[in-house]
């Protein structure tokens, strides 16, 4: 068996654009995911990054099989998971669980915070039922909640609180793998720390193996192994965690990790520290042809390549690019399992010069 | 702190709520200021009453909720001493919240656009029309892609930051004197992180607005905020111009806090505050931090330190020793017993 516990291949996801409100017309699709393929190996986490809209609560509701792919395949363990047979299947959602990115109105607010964490264990049976309030405790516990307030509901809890009432429902079953949307971005740094912790102890001492979309680029970089950063409904970067984080080739990852705010106070928002991004994020029902990013980028205005001569009869346009990234879809390419889909990747460090 | 009089003055706010199992008192004596034009950042550990003060401020709260002390004054009126539907009117005429539960905030029947346009019909007098066009150009604003299809939505066809967007508009629309964001980008990237707050920097300068912007990023606090606050147990631990709270932390919960952050620059094991913060039913005697104070001494475990005290001009601490942790001291001068090895 490979050490692939999770991939993903050429995965697709579009959702129709219906207008009219008797006969509801499909006049296109948002394509939320457009071709992502990624792999998860056996206890190490992949950090998924990027741009707000750019797909990843999506991916992660696939990757779950809380929503079918529209193309393209999810494999666990190396097997298709459309291909698996019923009692598979069940077996899979047991052990492969998720915390949503809404903290809010993920948790069921008629239920009690300990019939919520313990109905993992009454729908799988894992446990008997004279265990569960223990083992409900011990789940709160871990996570920082005090273990007496299991009697209360969803809506008495701050946001920080229910987010770590998800956390606990979703270790209920001792997943073999989780898959973390915004696990922790309603918590204080120093909850997050024991949070990020607890799932590298996990991780450590159970094997587990995670998927974990952050938008904070410092927590991500300090749990997982490896990341992939995502634009517009695709994977524009990925590779091992020090060497993306290091050494970002593409143009889009290298803005996002030069817009990092930093916790000190000298260093202010009005300054325009870091990579500006001019324009407006393009939209995922008309995405830009060619390279996704091309609308936005930075740097292929500054490349030589983009100064070539206008063919006869076209509009010269205000903010020129090279032709091969509006024209050419770049390919994810690398070298040392760290890939870029960009036509002109390199590291900012040779761009600088 | 300036010197100008507050926009929004709160002090010493208590909110208890009624529950089964008891009371549970959520603010404890809260005391903050946002002056026009200023960004007042509240930070703290994760319920410790950071949602909940807004809410009684905007008189949002349920019915098990009570206000049991405190007044909070919006340009000289109290708000908590206004009749309910006066209150919230002062409110809507005034003050607006940017709801750290964009998609419960947001009416899951209704489009994006119906929802925007409502909120600018309920303030200005303008017809549908306009309204419709004024939705798009603020969904425009921060940086909904493709606004004017993307109203016809509803919330749940939205990602997690694109509602948070919403929300903002949707704030704004009101043209409020204070603005009050609890947690408005934690779904954001960076990037569309700091455009959105680049722009709420522009209203507010353009308009006076005041901010209070609620928030765990402490690089956004360091980015935008003039003053803050720090909240720890349901009260105001550390209130101090920015720089001074970051550089000179003047109270250990503060200090501890700074220390957590993680970095950008490699992995490690992420440092944290040892212990678990007491619920708001289980807080200790003393001061609510000494079970998880590097510097706490007996004074700490036997007598609640006061409620905020200047340690220095405009930096404000409650805790017994603010002034040694202010001046970086590892352990209070004080109370050192002679001879002690540390
Ligand atoms: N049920 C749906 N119907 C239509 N469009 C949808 C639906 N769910 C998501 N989308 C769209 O798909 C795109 C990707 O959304 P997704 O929630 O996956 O983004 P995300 O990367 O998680 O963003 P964020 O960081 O803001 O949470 C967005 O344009 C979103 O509006
Ligand atoms: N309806 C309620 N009944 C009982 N307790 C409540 C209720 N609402 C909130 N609380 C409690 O009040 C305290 C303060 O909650 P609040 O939501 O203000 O925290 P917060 O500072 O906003 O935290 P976070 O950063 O996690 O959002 C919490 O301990 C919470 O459990
Ligand atoms: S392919 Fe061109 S437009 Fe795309 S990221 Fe690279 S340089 Fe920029
Ligand atoms: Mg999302
Ligand atoms: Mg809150």
């Amino acid at each position: 068996m490979s050490d692939v516990v999770l991939e993903v291949r050429d995965l697709v996801k579009h959702y129709p654009v219906r207008r009219g409100l008797i006969l509801r017309r499909t006049v296109g699709a948002v394509r939320a995911v457009d071709g992502v393929s990624l792999a998860l190996r056996r206890g190490s986490t992949l950090g998924v990054v990027g741009e707000s809209g750019s797909g990843k609560s999506t991916l992660a509701r696939v990757l779950v099989g809380i929503e079918e792919p529209t193309s393209g395949q999810v494999l666990v363990d190396g097997t298709d998971v459309s291909t698996m047979s019923r009692a598979d299947r069940r077996a899979l959602r047991r052990d492969v669980q998720m915390v949503f990115q809404d903290p809010y109105t993920s948790l069921d607010p008629r239920m009690s915070v300990s019939e919520i964490v313990g109905e993992p264990f009454a729908i799988h049976r894992t446990i008997p039922r004279g265990g569960r309030d223990r083992a409900v405790r011990e789940l709160l516990e871990l996570v920082g909640l005090d273990p007496d307030h299991a009697n209360r509901y969803p809506h008495q809890f701050s946001g920080g609180q229910r987010q770590r009432v998800g956390i606990a429902r979703a270790l209920a079953l001792r997943p073999r793998i989780l898959v973390c949307d915004e696990p922790v971005s309603a918590l204080d740094v120093s909850v997050q720390g024991q949070v990020v912790n607890l799932l590298a102890d996990l991780q450590a001492e159970l094997g587990l193996s995670s998927v974990f979309i952050a938008h904070d680029l410092a927590v991500v970089r300090n749990i997982a192994d490896s990341v992939a950063v995502m634009y517009l409904g695709r994977v524009v970067e990925d590779g091992p965690a020090d060497s993306v984080y290091d050494g970002a080739r593409h143009p889009y990852s290298q803005a996002l990790l030069s817009a990092v705010p930093v916790a000190d106070p000298t260093v202010r928002l009005s300054d325009g520290r870091g990579i500006l991004l001019e324009g407006d994020p393009p939209s995922p029902v008309s995405p830009p042809s060619g390279c996704p990013f091309h609308t936005r980028c930075w740097l292929a205005p500054t490349l030589p390549e983009a100064s070539v001569p206008v063919p006869e009869g076209e509009e010269v346009q205000a903010r020129r690019v090279p032709p091969s990234c509006s024209g050419e879809v770049p390919l994810l390419v690398g070298a040392g399992g760290h890939h870029a889909a960009c036509h002109f990747a390199r590291p900012l460090a040779e761009v600088r010069r | 702190m300036t010197g100008a009089a507050p926009l929004l003055e709160v002090t010493d706010l208590a909110v208890e709520f009624r529950t089964p199992g008891g009371v549970v008192r959520a603010v404890d004596g809260l005391t903050y200021q946002v002056e026009a034009g200023r960004t007042l950042a509240i930070v703290g550990e994760s319920g410790s009453g950071k949602s909940v003060s807004s809410l009684a401020v905007m008189g949002l709260l349920g019915p098990t909720a009570h206000v049991t002390r405190g007044t909070a004054r919006l340009n000289g009126t109290d708000l908590l001493a206004l009749p309910p539907r006066e209150h919230r009117a002062r409110c809507g005429q005034d003050v607006a919240m940017v709801f750290q539960d964009a998609l419960a905030a947001l009416n899951p029947v209704l489009t994006v656009g119906f929802q925007l346009t409502e909120a600018l019909r309920a303030r200005h007098r303008i017809s549908r029309g306009e309204a419709r066009q004024r939705a798009v150009e603020l969904l425009d604003l921060v940086k909904v892609p493709h606004a004017r299809e993307r109203v016809r939505d509803y919330p749940h066809q939205f990602s997690g930051g694109m509602r948070q967007r919403v929300m903002i508009a949707c704030a704004l629309a009101l043209d409020p004197k204070v603005l009050i964001a609890d947690e408005p980008t934690t779904a954001l990237d960076v990037t569309v992180q700091a455009q959105v707050l680049r722009l709420l920097a522009e209203i507010q300068a353009e308009r006076q607005m005041g901010l209070v912007l609620i928030t765990h990023d402490l690089g956004v606090v360091a980015g935008v905020a003039d003053d803050v606050t720090v909240m720890y147990a349901g009260r105001a631990v550390e209130q101090a111009g920015v720089l001074g709270a970051f550089r000179s932390p003047a109270h250990p919960y503060t200090r501890a806090l700074l220390q957590s952050v993680p970095q950008l620059g490699s992995r490690t094991r992420l440092p944290v505050i040892p212990g678990r913060p007491p619920g708001p039913g289980d807080r200790p005697a003393g001061c609510p931090f000494h079970p998880r104070c590097a510097l706490a001494q007996d004074v700490c475990r036997a007598d609640p330190p006061p409620p905020l005290v200047e340690a220095a001009p405009g930096r404000w601490s409650a805790c017994h020793f603010a002034g040694d942790v202010l001046r970086g001291a590892a352990v209070p001068a004080e109370t050192t017993p002679e001879g002690d090895p540390r």
